[in-house]
């Protein structure tokens, strides 16, 4: 691996994670596809060195979150117990998955991350409350968070936690096969099924993400598709990525950028499925 | 605001201030091993050799959190969230098994 490759894997990974940092992503989204696609790298390789820039960008932008009080750390560690059963199942698989069948997977979760883009997120603040009618002894997971728009603490509560949970198992799934944090089925699931505040559910979900990958990344570390000069450069762009991302996010506006979004999401899209059906159309894939 | 709300904001600066460290450790770790791998004949610590230690500690970084978060959960009696915490360090550990038996 000559310099000038390490350099423009560099700066790839510093774009790819900064376009899914402005978002909220983890970067492992764009950093599959684009090093597959314009670095010819492998796609094992590409999925190894972005499941560690999933954990690297996961705990480079946990503190503020903790510190606002979004993160519901019980209900974490209670999700990940599913979590990472589903990443050690995604483990087992990987092995004897065809290459065609990840990049059509992962084609799939692109075009469901444009459309979840597109659709309209509800304003937390908005969102009508239940009052606590009665204290949950058994499960200590509903909680409160500040509220900045309200100026006060929202106090929420935790339902459905079974169904919560097969949902995470097959986000811990298909992050382990792709090497994507699966933000985009985690924060949907904890939305819809537990009925958690949607800022809530974003900084659950980001806090999680780390520790789902970590079960995979062991794996894929003894397995040898951890390729140091890649995943170290791609690791160090998503957090430089993520930090910049942040940034730009606080001050652009927001619409236009989604419409961008979904446009190269649908691209990518496009070229997974493409690379799906004709593998062989990209070097090392076989 | 009820006084249970308190306690958990330790939890979490502490969580917090040790991911922040790890990560720079982390990003400073593969730096070096990036500039090294630059030279092309160096000695033992090989730039590969170096960034894949950084990389180490990035997947050792969310596996602390889980051991911390256990020990606390143990300090406060919360022993069915402790217990959830085991559960999810015997499944990391796990997946490093298995990477090792299917190499």
């Amino acid at each position: 691996m000559n310099t000038g490759t390490e350099l423009w894997l560099f700066a790839v990974s510093l774009g790819a994670s900064a376009l899914g940092g402005m978002l909220g992503m983890a970067s492992g989204i764009f950093i599959v596809p684009v090093l597959t696609m314009f670095g010819h790298v492998d796609i094992r390789s590409a999925i190894g060195a972005s499941i560690v820039s999933v954990i690297a960008c996961s705990c480079s932008s946990a503190a503020p979150f903790l510190k606002g009080r979004l993160t519901n750390v019980r209900l974490a560690i209670v999700l990940e117990t599913a979590t990472t059963a589903g990443a050690l199942s995604g483990v087992l698989l990987a092995g004897t998955i065809p290459a065609s069948y990840l990049f059509f997977i992962f084609g799939m979760i692109l075009l469901l991350s444009a459309q979840q883009m597109l659709a309209k997120r509800r304003d937390p603040a908005l969102a009508p409350t239940q009052p606590l009618t009665g204290r949950s002894t058994t499960r200590r997971l509903d909680s409160s968070y500040p509220d900045r728009a309200l100026g006060r603490d929202i106090a929420y509560r935790v339902e459905r936690l079974p169904m919560g949970m097969m949902l995470m198992y097959g986000a811990g799934l298909i992050s382990a096969l792709l090497g994507i944090g699966s933000g985009v089925l985690k924060v949907p699931a904890m939305d819809t099924t537990l009925r958690l505040p949607i800022k809530v559910s974003s900084a659950t979900s980001n806090f999680m993400i780390s520790v789902t990958a970590a079960a995979s990344a062991g794996a894929y570390l003894v397995r040898g598709y951890i390729v140091a000069p890649i995943a170290g450069s791609v690791a160090l762009g998503s957090v430089v990525g993520a930090i910049l991302g942040a940034r730009v996010l606080m001050s652009i506006s927001n619409d236009r950028i989604r419409l961008l979004f979904v446009v190269v999401l649908v691209a990518l899209a496009a070229q997974m499925f493409l690379a799906a059906f004709g593998a062989d159309f990209f070097r090392g894939t076989a | 605001m009820s006084s249970r709300t308190v306690k958990p904001v330790r939890i979490e600066s502490l969580l917090a201030g040790v991911l922040n460290v790890g990560t720079w450790l982390a990003s400073v770790v593969i730096v070096a091993g990036l500039v090294l791998s630059l030279f092309k004949r160096t000695p033992f610590p090989t730039g590969a050799q170096v960034i894949t230690a950084g990389i180490g500690l990035f997947i050792l970084l969310p596996i602390l959190r889980v051991i911390l978060m256990r020990t606390i959960f143990v300090k406060e009696r919360d022993y069915k969230f402790a217990a959830a915490a085991a559960v999810v360090l015997l499944i990391i550990f796990a997946g490093f098994a298995i990477g090792i038996l299917s190499k």
